[in-house]
């Protein structure tokens, strides 16, 4: 039963992982409120809004570099194993990666202070799971070829690096406009750790070499660790009385390892017609102090397999060499475990963007509390058509990765505004996406689709991310 | 609007697919050839000399590397290579066996060395693939090398410090998948 729920659960965690997290077809696209999770500083034309619980926002990515599920399982003839050793063994790096995200939003308020009509405070809950598998290609090609035809060649253990968690996060942000051309917004963070699991910055190799007495000399260098917390009591939850369920709602509600952050962002308006907007996300880290298990190995060894040499080894006629060999090398190589508690820093996340604004507006009208009708009568957005650029920057574990983006924006009539955009990135130059966002009264839905071109077809696609959801909106003039 | 709300859907839920092939999987070969020293032997002539011609060294030692059962189920072929080096005055008689848990004899390799000046000595034995029995090898908990000094144990060789090395290696192709 514990291994049906293993593997339940690895393949929720393995569908949830993709990605790079960058949402650059919600990021400024200010009809929608989840657009203050990506800048708390972003224009807020709402009175008040409230996303319909766990379906007010839905984040899927997936994403990966370098090869894609066509490369290698297209129908076409091609001897498979020679696919895997051209394209992933000797096709990848070290730097390619297979990763992905899910973000759900279980809870999102917010509202405008009455007595202060220039702040608008917001709050609420959000889920996310995250993994980044890089290709370890040193191991893949030892284990692909072996070390025979590999004398000499280093194979790195630096390659291995895996990050993993599942989390929630309690979130309370201000937006306030400052003046007429800036507007200012922070948001604190509380995360809750469910699990994590990362493996980074580790180093050394194995390598074969010619033996100074033997034929052959086998030599390990490592300094390998890696560290989880959340995970031991989900395996050996079998022997606990609480249940799986039981356990990761408990974690999510602020019982897991807990953390602290915040994001920053700005909007300032160059003049009429442009602006620009930044953000920084997840400043912060997590304390892992429950449930830690962490694994190492470290230590140096060379090895040319039993050696008897006389008249030393007379004194060894009534000993187990073999075994002793054996403990030789698990001591100076010692795997072992420990329940050290650790700091992870949360991938920190940089926005920034132009846009600029044309077309024919509509005519503002004060504000007033028309309900239903709100948008048809008073329209809260000052723009008609703009087109800008976005930069993303995440810090990963093998450093900062970053996407550019192009987009066009435009409205039409009341109740519809399209987003489409252009992204290059790690894992495609050819990302055409375009977002939706339907205002019907006071209901507003949102969907967002990214790499279009890929669902021409979509086993050949790097990367793919969709986003949907409700919110309850009451508009304000802007 | 209704028209802008259809292509979008269109577009993100009426997606093609190429035809894929999962079950390629199951023709993946993960075949990587691995290489080990498996033990080495060294006696210097005046250690031999010290002792009466015969047997000058006889040990049983545990060996489970081919037992394992990373190695033994996985194992397709194989090869050990023994290279010798005598540079003694003496004949010389290296014999390594290999034993089962019951102390079975199931190979043996006999390396009979002349004086020096010998020559370099290399042997590599196959396993697998219609030589011999991969069984042997999987089957080997014990290795035992016995020594023998087959002339006297008075003469002294000329060679910069004389000794007999006896050095050994596998390679062997393992399959993962």
């Amino acid at each position: 039963m514990i291994k049906i729920r293993l593997v339940l659960f690895t393949m929720l965690f393995s569908v949830a992982y993709l990605g790079a997290q960058n949402k650059q077809l919600l990021y400024d696209f200010y009809e929608i409120p989840q657009s203050l999770l990506i800048n708390p500083g972003v224009k807020t034309p709402y009175k008040w809004h409230a996303g319909i619980p766990a379906i007010s926002g839905i984040a899927v990515q997936a994403g990966t570099s370098g090869i894609t599920v066509n490369d290698l399982f297209a129908n076409d003839g091609i001897d498979f194993t020679d696919k895997v050793r051209d394209k992933v063994v000797n096709g990848l790096s070290q730097r390619d990666e297979f990763g992905g995200s899910l973000q759900l939003d279980i809870l999102n308020i917010g509202f405008r202070n009455a007595n202060r009509p220039e702040d608008y405070y917001s709050f609420g809950v959000y889920g996310e799971l995250s993994v980044t598998q890089y290709w370890p290609k040193d191991l893949a090609i030892l284990a692909f070829e072996g070390n025979a035809n590999n004398l000499n060649r280093r194979f790195s253990l630096s390659h291995l690096t895996t990050f993993g968690e599942g989390l929630s996060v309690f979130h309370f942000g201000i937006n306030r406009k400052v003046s007429d051309k800036l507007r200012l917004g922070a948001r604190g963070k509380i995360y809750s750790s469910i699990f994590e699991a990362k493996s980074k910055s580790n180093s050394g190799y194995f390598v074969t070499t010619q033996g100074q007495n033997n034929l052959l000399r086998n030599t390990l260098v490592a300094d390998v660790q890696l560290q989880t917390s959340g995970l031991n009591e989900i395996v050996e939850n079998e022997d606990s009385n609480e249940s799986i369920g039981s356990l990761l709602a408990r974690r999510a509600l602020l019982g897991g390892n807990l953390g602290l952050g915040f994001d920053v962002g700005f909007t300032y308006q160059l003049n009429e017609k442009t602006s620009i907007t930044g953000s920084l996300l997840d400043v912060g880290f997590i304390n892992h102090t429950k449930d830690v298990k962490n694994f190492t190995l470290e230590g140096t060894a060379s090895n040319e397999g039993i050696e008897i040499i006389l008249p030393e080894s007379f004194e060894d006629l009534n000993s187990d060499i073999w075994e002793n060999l054996i403990d030789d090398i698990e001591a100076q190589v010692p795997f072992e475990t420990n329940s050290d508690s650790y700091i992870t820093l949360r991938p920190i996340k940089l926005n920034a963007s132009i846009r600029y604004n044309f077309g024919e507006q509509k005519q503002k009208t004060e504000d007033c509390y028309c309900g239903i009708n709100v948008v048809e009568n008073n329209s809260p957005f000052d723009y008609k058509n703009a087109v800008g650029g976005h930069l993303f920057i995440i810090n990963k574990p093998k450093g900062p990765q970053a996407a550019l983006t192009a987009f066009y924006q435009t409205r039409i009539g009341n109740a519809l505004a399209l987003k489409a955009t252009y992204t290059a990135d790690k894992f495609t130059f050819t990302n055409i996406g375009l977002g939706l966002n339907f205002q019907a009264g006071p209901v507003n839905f949102y969907i967002l689709g990214d790499n279009l071109l890929g669902y021409r077809n979509i086993p050949d696609s790097n990367y793919a991310s969709l986003q949907f959801g409700f919110n309850i909106i009451s508009w304000n003039s802007n | 609007m209704k028209k802008v709300l259809s292509y979008f859907f269109l577009f993100l839920l009426v997606s093609c697919a190429e035809e894929q092939n999962f079950d390629q999987f199951d023709d993946l070969s993960v075949v990587p050839t691995l290489a080990t020293g498996i033990f080495y032997f060294e006696s210097p002539e005046d250690v031999i000399n010290q002792l009466p011609p015969g047997s000058f060294y006889n040990q049983t030692f545990t060996f489970e590397a081919f037992n394992e059962a990373f190695v033994s189920e996985r194992v397709l072929d194989g090869a050990i290579t023994y290279q010798l080096e005598n540079t003694t005055s003496k004949e010389l008689n290296l014999l390594v066996e290999f034993l089962d848990a019951m102390d079975n004899v199931l190979d043996s390799e006999s390396f009979r060395m002349q004086p020096q000046p010998s020559p370099l000595f290399e042997r590599e034995v196959a396993y697998g693939n219609g030589d011999r029995s991969l069984d042997i090898l999987r089957n080997t908990i014990r290795i035992r090398v016995t020594s023998e000094n087959l002339g006297d144990n008075t003469s002294e060789s000329s060679a910069n410090e004389p000794r007999v090395i006896l050095r050994s290696s596998a390679v062997f192709r393992v399959r993962l998948q």
